[in-house]
């Protein structure tokens, strides 16, 4: 599954894709017993599509970052791809809907082709865009797709404004999609696009472990010069790159429309790009470049989204408070795990000297302060927040000081 | 007199791997010790060790008498070991002031940082060792050899009285040699203990009182200078006599391949003006043509020309088979089956995230396609050839490209533009880097290469390496042709004076 993979293959799935399966099960099974509600078992119908959806949703873009990243470039616009690709949708099905009818209830399926055309045409163009700023203007790609993850949504919403003003005469910061087929699609939307995300998964797997193409943008992530002197087209490449990644993200746009049954330039999609990434190096993509596989993605996708609605179904809080935390901590916490062989072996401690000091009161706070908000939620803690937070705090604290104790001894 | 350094019975295993094996020697104080070995004979290993960079070893280094584990590069800098490594250390964008004075900077008595103070000191030291260079300017626009005299600047500043040296010579030009030379007696006399890595006989009799050979791990035999010879040297490196290979017999020259003429490439933000000027040569089928000249003198920019991987605003004109071509992209050279073996292996060659087979068949995937798709059995069995007859050493075409040496990469990339079936080769330095066996090995195949009729181009920083393959040689000299000489005419001499005649 894996082509240039120098690293220790295992059976079928190299290790890595291995751990995350594991970690995917127990997470799955843990969240299933420990849930007060059992909603895995009451109403495992609704938790599935609600998985489903939000993990083909993610995974979509994620797909995305990851050929970005593996031909060793970034793309941070998606969020805002999302956004800018539902509200051209709208927009063109706007302007084949009847004047009054400000539910697109009207739009034929000429309008409908036209919308979901235009939408993915945008990503095209955005990518295009992208990859002309990075390679003829020489913007590292970091900055190129900063640049237009702040400009696309501004942009989305003026459009927004001026075709519903010119249209209808009065502005619109959204526009509701009611047209037939896109009901449709909401309906049967967990199927479809957990399907459309299986199918991308595939043909994913195909471009980047079976074709020339794919081996191109390993190459050049690994070494961009080495690829150009190698009579590799490394502009072409990159093109193909941050189209795909464009085009996924406008794809995912097309489906959290039909899903939202509006389009919202202002707040769709917002912060989708980071936990698109957070997927793709969860599932072992390097931000290095060269290195990564469409299966790690996937299962790093779906870990993350399981994790997330664990949460929210063991705390009871709503997820999208806790969901940064979660990301952040996951992410941190899978490139530690990756490296920590490496770290140990090299003689490296975690806690060394005044830094490790002082990081482990800081890691205790957290956690206690985490502890306490989470506890809330708990019936048998409700009114001894204070006190569990604090002694959650106290063994964090013990603990970690403990481990820098042994890793002293250890390396004296 | 008590040894300085005493290392006693060091191993250093990585998994699946004895790094060094029971190393021990003593290095007396002042003395110039030199280590040769081959690539891979564990060098690094030890000198990570000695720098503090690798900590778990088993066995005993002493420090003047006294047992010592470094346990960061610290320690080992506190101690008064320092290294320059083959690869300089710098941060590009600070002065060299700040260089020798990263993370000891001097304060102001107010704690602001006393730029002026260090640049002083820093003025002195680099002036001590004749390198009368602005210490206020960024290290990353200094010549090689000035930034390496930054480094020891530093290692000065840092009151080191053991240094220990990589192949410090690999990327100098003559002048700056013979002033590293200097340097180096200069350190000498204040009493500095060297330890000094090179595979270069020349320097090593030049300044070593003592030379030890490593091997495969082993330490063979520590020598006086005066007691031995390096041919005898050479021959504990490889661990076999290699005779002074002769290859330019019967080789059959064919018909004229490529056509030079008046080629000049511009260098708009040089002085000079020009990287190549009115540079022309002319290369047959069946024959090595070699490009002599000093380090900067457009060696590199010749090749990359003719490979259509330089800007694209050079003049002049290329005849392939005698028809003008004009390449805009490596891709188009390719095409034209040209095939260019790049200088810097680790940054222009190698793909490291890549195993040995994607790394062989990277530019000839159009072969490995099987219904549009690349299949990997006709992957592996169209790799399988080159590896053979380049003779690659390595576990299979799955393993790390990043695990085999020097040499054996160096054979992966050819075997992967011998793939492209070119009629022309060009070799940029190619055993840059390389132990003395591998590059025998290396010359073999170059010769074969040629025989089976290829054009080859080869241009090399090494002399003799020139005399032994190539049938004529032409000499650059800051850009521009100074000499072209039959083999039968060149002389190392000759070829120096074309190569410093401006």
């Amino acid at each position: 599954m894996k082509p240039p993979a120098p690293q220790a293959r295992g059976w079928l799935l190299p290790r890595h894709e291995l751990a995350l399966l594991a970690a995917i099960v127990v997470v799955f099974v843990g969240t299933g017993f420990l849930d007060p509600n059992g909603t895995y078992f009451n109403a495992w119908a609704e938790s599935r599509d609600i998985i489903l959806r939000n993990t083909a949703l993610l995974g979509i873009i994620a797909l995305g970052a990851s050929v970005v990243i593996i031909s060793g470039g970034i793309d941070l616009s998606a969020g805002s791809m999302v956004a800018m690709s539902g509200t051209t949708c709208a927009l063109i099905m706007l302007l084949f809907a009847e004047g009054d009818d400000r539910r697109l209830v009207t739009v034929g399926s000429l309008g409908i082709a036209a919308g979901v055309g235009g939408a993915l045409l945008s990503g095209l163009l955005v990518g295009t865009l992208h990859t002309w700023l990075i390679t003829s203007i020489r913007l590292p790609p970091f900055v190129a797709t900063l640049a237009t993850l702040v400009g696309l949504r501004s942009f989305a919403r003026a459009m927004c404004v001026f075709v519903t003003r010119e249209r209808w005469g009065s502005e619109s910061q959204q526009i509701q999609v009611n047209t037939p087929a896109f009901v449709w699609l909401k309906e049967h939307n967990v199927v479809i696009s957990a399907v459309v995300f299986l199918a991308l998964a595939l043909l994913t797997w195909l471009i980047l472990s079976r074709t020339v193409l794919g081996r191109h943008l390993y190459a050049l992530g690994g070494n961009e010069q080495a690829a150009r002197l190698s009579g590799i087209r490394t502009e072409n490449v990159k093109w193909f790159a941050y189209c795909f990644g464009s085009l996924t993200a406008a794809l995912a746009g097309i489906f959290l429309m039909a899903d939202s049954s509006v389009a919202q330039p202002n707040a769709a999609g917002r912060n989708y790009e980071l936990n698109a990434i957070a997927a793709a190096v969860v599932g072992g993509c390097s931000l290095q470049g060269g290195v990564g596989t469409v299966s790690g993605t996937v299962l790093g996708a779906l870990f993350l989204r399981l994790v997330i609605d664990a949460v929210s179904k063991l705390i009871k809080a709503s997820a999208d408070i806790y969901e940064g935390m979660i990301v952040g901590i996951i992410v941190a916490l899978a490139v530690t795990l990756t490296q920590f062989g490496q770290l140990v072996q090299a003689g490296g401690r975690l806690f060394p000297g005044l830094r490790g000091l002082a990081a482990i009161p800081t890691i205790a706070v957290f956690a206690g302060l985490l502890s306490m908000m989470g506890s809330a939620n708990v019936e048998a803690l409700r009114g001894r927040t204070v006190p569990f937070g604090s002694a959650v705090g106290l063994a964090v604290l013990l603990l970690l000081s403990a481990v820098r104790w042994l890793e002293g001894r250890r390396t004296a | 007199m008590e040894p300085i350094i005493a290392i006693r019975g060091v191993c250093k295993r990585f998994p699946g791997v004895v790094a060094l094996a029971d190393v021990g020697f003593e290095l007396a104080p002042g003395e110039c010790h030199a280590i040769c070995g081959e690539n891979g004979a564990g060098k690094s290993t030890l000198m990570k060790i000695l720098s503090g960079v690798i900590t778990d070893y088993d066995g005993e280094i002493r420090l003047r008498g006294a047992p010592v584990r470094f346990s960061r590069t610290r320690d080992a800098e506190r101690a008064g070991i320092a290294i320059i490594h083959q690869e300089l250390n710098l941060v590009e964008q600070l002065s060299a002031a700040a260089n020798i004075f990263l993370g000891r900077e001097q304060r102001t008595p107010l704690g602001f940082i006393d730029n002026a103070a260090m640049e002083r000191a820093a003025g002195e030291l680099l002036a001590g060792l004749e390198c009368p260079i602005d210490p206020r300017i960024p290290a990353g626009t200094l010549r090689v050899g000035d930034q390496q005299l930054v480094e020891i600047a530093k290692a000065l500043s840092l009151r080191t009285d053991i240094l220990i040296m990589d192949e410090p010579t690999s990327a100098l030009t003559e002048a700056e040699v013979a002033r590293l030379y200097r340097v180096i007696e200069r350190l000498r006399a204040r009493g500095t203990t060297i330890l000094y890595i090179s595979h270069k006989m020349d320097e090593v009799f030049r300044l070593a009182d003592r030379i030890t050979v490593r091997r495969a791990g082993r330490h063979v035999r520590p020598v006086d200078r005066t007691s031995t010879t390096p041919r005898e040297i050479t021959g504990w490196m490889v661990g076999r006599d290699i005779a002074g290979h002769e290859f330019h017999g019967a080789r059959r020259r064919g018909e004229r391949l490529l056509e030079v003429r008046g080629l000049t490439l511009p260098w708009p933000e040089h002085p000079r003006g020009y990287r190549l000027a009115d540079v022309s040569l002319d290369l047959h089928s069946g024959e090595i043509l070699g490009v002599a000249g000093l380090r900067g003198a457009g060696r590199t920019e010749l090749l990359e020309t003719i490979f259509g991987a330089s800007p694209p605003t050079w003049s002049g004109t290329i005849l392939l088979d005698g028809q003008s071509v004009r390449f805009s992209h490596p891709r188009e050279a390719c095409a034209a089956r040209i095939a260019m073996v790049t200088e810097d292996r680790k940054r222009l060659g190698l793909f490291p995230d890549l195993d040995v087979a994607a790394n062989v068949s990277l530019c000839s995937l159009a072969d490995t396609l099987r219904g549009g798709l690349v299949s990997r059995a006709r992957e592996e069995a169209l790799v399988a050839g080159p590896i053979r007859s380049t003779g690659v050493k390595t576990q299979g075409p799955h393993a790390a490209i990043t695990g085999l040496s020097g040499g054996n990469q160096q054979k992966c990339i050819i075997s992967r533009w011998l793939l492209t079936h070119p009629r022309i080769l060009l070799l940029d330095d190619p055993t840059r880097g390389i132990d003395v066996g591998a590059k025998a090995e290396l010359y073999q195949l170059i010769d074969r290469l040629c025989r089976d009729g290829l054009g080859v181009i080869l241009t090399s920083s090494e002399l003799p390496e020139l005399l032994t393959l190539a049938d004529r040689i032409i000499v650059l000299a800051e850009g521009r042709l100074t000499a072209e000489m039959t083999r039968d005419e060149a002389t190392e001499q000759r070829i120096m004076e074309a190569a410093t005649t401006l």
